[in-house]
């Protein structure tokens, strides 16, 4: 076990560093004066060197990687250009409504996800499978800020139930807070839920067929025993070890949403660094938004390798 | 076989009705794209504007058209390049092995971590807006996708006996490559490349709706549903034709990929 602890850490911790260095090359090193990104076309040549020095442009290039990082490890993110505020506050201020919304939406979408994905799987090719599958591909090809907008449509403006923009803090009252979030976390589910349903739908199938399942319906055992204590623990694994690759798809799914909604969280953030060429701001979230990921992506391998050993007997036989 | 397989017939129309309404667009539309009609605004579906108008009064078919155009050409180019290069590392990783393979699987690890869009927002901040940057932008992230395919595929098959024969006939690495590889990758790689496709129509036209992706008066279909987007308390019908119009491509080649998938299993058990 310890093991497989420190094996997989010691690759997580690979891919930090790699996204490390891939971003601050990206950013720092393709065509363009980052003084000049960052100061814009107006600036005097006295700003722009002075920026410079501060910057380390004159530094070779993997002593201004190296303090970089050194930086990021003590919490010294820099400074936003476009806020004037340190990037890691702004970051903290921005968070609970990126993560409330990743939440409820996460929640919504296993909802869905696990009734389809199960149901049609029970009754194979029956109107509730047609169904789930309908939803499934037009889950898989439909942006969400499309959806996004239809929803607006139809609970603000025909039924005018829930609000479409203005984020209502949760500490001004948590039911208006819930029923601002609601429709932006709705979007951003149903988004995904056609991933999910697949692999739902597909795992369930397997595991009704294995060959257990025959000897559990030849014991006569009632069907709900059957189905929620046999063939969907063996069910379950699959989907979960794919929602630490979804999670970063709703990740990258809050820029678009929040933007659409106009919330306050770190995708419209990371948009307002892109829109104003904010590189300092842009590095700080990139990092954040990917280490986060790859750590709950690690998080939910230690839990897997706890509940299913297979898992930690395949990732050690290297498979 | 291929008759039952009602996939790859939709996903087929689907890319056939959506790219043949954006190759007409190279020598007609019913409209100039770009002309605005202002006694004509905000008009649903009529004999003169089959899908209606626009805020500015532009004819709402030909913008669709038109901005088939763009969306086919965008994402083919970024498929095209992202899996060129990732099928290049790939291979290069799964015949070399060594340090180098290391490094390069080490790479596109890394490039794995981040969400697509993210990278795709990264280099569009460094290389401006536009439609150039976004072909770059999607191709980037196609990538690693590609690449950890090829490698899969190729380590998978390595111990094949008809490569160790060939190997063993002194067959060099890139004749084995092109000769015997690149056969028993490819319907898999096919697969992967209709729903990169997919997802890369998805992306520009989220890009574009975020103001990232193709710039204004260009008829894009994100672009579409971003302007719609400020209308929508009052028109519901604005948004409804470019949203459509995105989910019935990313559909065709959805299907499409799922429908070569699926016949790839069926050969796969009768043999």
């Amino acid at each position: 076990m310890l093991n497989f602890l420190l094996r997989r850490s010691i690759s997580s911790l690979i891919v930090i560093l790699t996204v490390t260095v891939i971003t601050f090359f990206i950013l720092n090193w393709l065509p363009g004066d980052p003084a000049l990104l960052i100061l814009g076309l107006e600036a005097n040549p006295e700003q722009l060197e002075s920026l410079r020095e501060t910057l380390g442009f004159y530094q070779p290039w993997y002593q201004q990687y190296f303090s970089w990082l050194i930086n990021l490890t003590k919490g010294d993110w820099g400074q936003s250009m476009v806020f004037g505020e340190e990037v890691l506050t702004l970051v903290i201020q921005r968070l609970p409504v990126s993560l409330s919304l990743t939440f409820f939406s996460v929640f919504i979408a296993l909802a869905i996800s696990f009734t389809l994905g199960i149901w049609s799987a029970i009754k194979k090719n029956s109107w509730i499978d047609l169904f789930s599958r309908s939803v499934m591909q037009l889950g898989m090809a439909i942006p969400s800020f499309w959806i996004a907008l239809i929803l607006m449509i139809i609970f603000g403006a025909w039924l005018k139930v829930l609000p479409t923009s203005d984020f209502v803090h949760p500490s001004e009252g948590f039911l208006p807070f819930l029923k601002s979030i609601l429709l932006p976390s709705l979007a951003l589910a149903l988004a995904e839920v056609g991933v999910l349903i697949r692999i739902v739908r597909s795992s369930m199938l397997t595991a009704l067929n294995e060959d257990y399942m025959e000897m559990v319906a030849i014991r006569g055992l009632p069907n709900h025993i059957k189905y929620v204590k046999y063939a969907l623990r063996d069910a379950l694994v699959a989907p979960i070890t794919v929602l630490g690759v979804q999670l970063a798809k709703l990740i990258a799914g809050t820029v678009v949403i929040e933007s659409v909604f106009a919330l306050p969280g770190i995708g419209r953030l990371l948009l307002v660094a892109v829109e104003h060429r904010d590189i300092i701001l842009l590095q700080g979230l990139i990092i954040f938004i990917t280490v986060f990921i790859v750590l709950v992506n690690l998080l939910m391998d230690i839990i897997y390798s706890y509940i299913d050993p297979r898992i930690k007997l395949d990732k050690e036989a290297g498979i | 076989m291929l008759r039952k397989n009602y996939n790859i017939w939709i996903g087929l129309g689907l890319i056939t009705f959506m790219g043949s309404l954006s190759l007409i667009s190279l020598f007609y539309t019913p409209f100039d794209p770009h002309a605005m009609h202002m006694d004509a605004r905000f008009l649903k579906p009529s004999a003169t504007f089959l899908l209606g108008t626009d805020q500015f009064g532009r004819d709402i078919l030909s913008r669709i058209m038109a901005g088939g155009r763009i969306a086919f050409l965008i994402s083919l180019l970024a498929v095209i390049f992202g899996s060129l290069v990732g099928f290049l590392l790939g291979s290069i990783a799964g015949l070399g092995k060594g340090f180098i393979g290391q490094i390069i699987m080490r790479f596109i690890d890394g490039l794995m971590a981040f969400p697509g869009i993210l990278l795709a927002l990264m280099l569009v901040t460094i290389l401006g807006r536009g439609q150039h940057s976004v072909v770059i932008a999607i191709g980037v992230f196609n990538i690693p996708i590609f690449a950890r395919l090829v490698y899969g595929l190729i380590l998978g098959n390595e111990n094949k006996l008809y490569l160790k024969a060939a190997e063993s006939f002194g067959a060099s690495k890139i004749y084995i490559l092109f000769k015997h590889m690149v056969p028993a990758i490819l319907p898999r790689f096919m697969t992967q490349f209709s729903s990169s496709v997919g997802v890369a129509i998805l992306t520009e036209s989220s890009l574009s709706f975020l103001g990232l992706g193709v710039q204004p008066p260009n008829p894009s279909w994100g672009i579409m549903l971003s302007e719609a987007s400020q209308y929508i308390m009052t028109n519901y019908y604005l948004p409804i034709v470019p949203g459509l119009a995105i989910m019935l491509t990313v559909l065709g080649f959805n299907l499409l990929g799922d429908g070569i998938n699926d016949m790839l299993v069926k050969r796969g058990s009768e043999l």
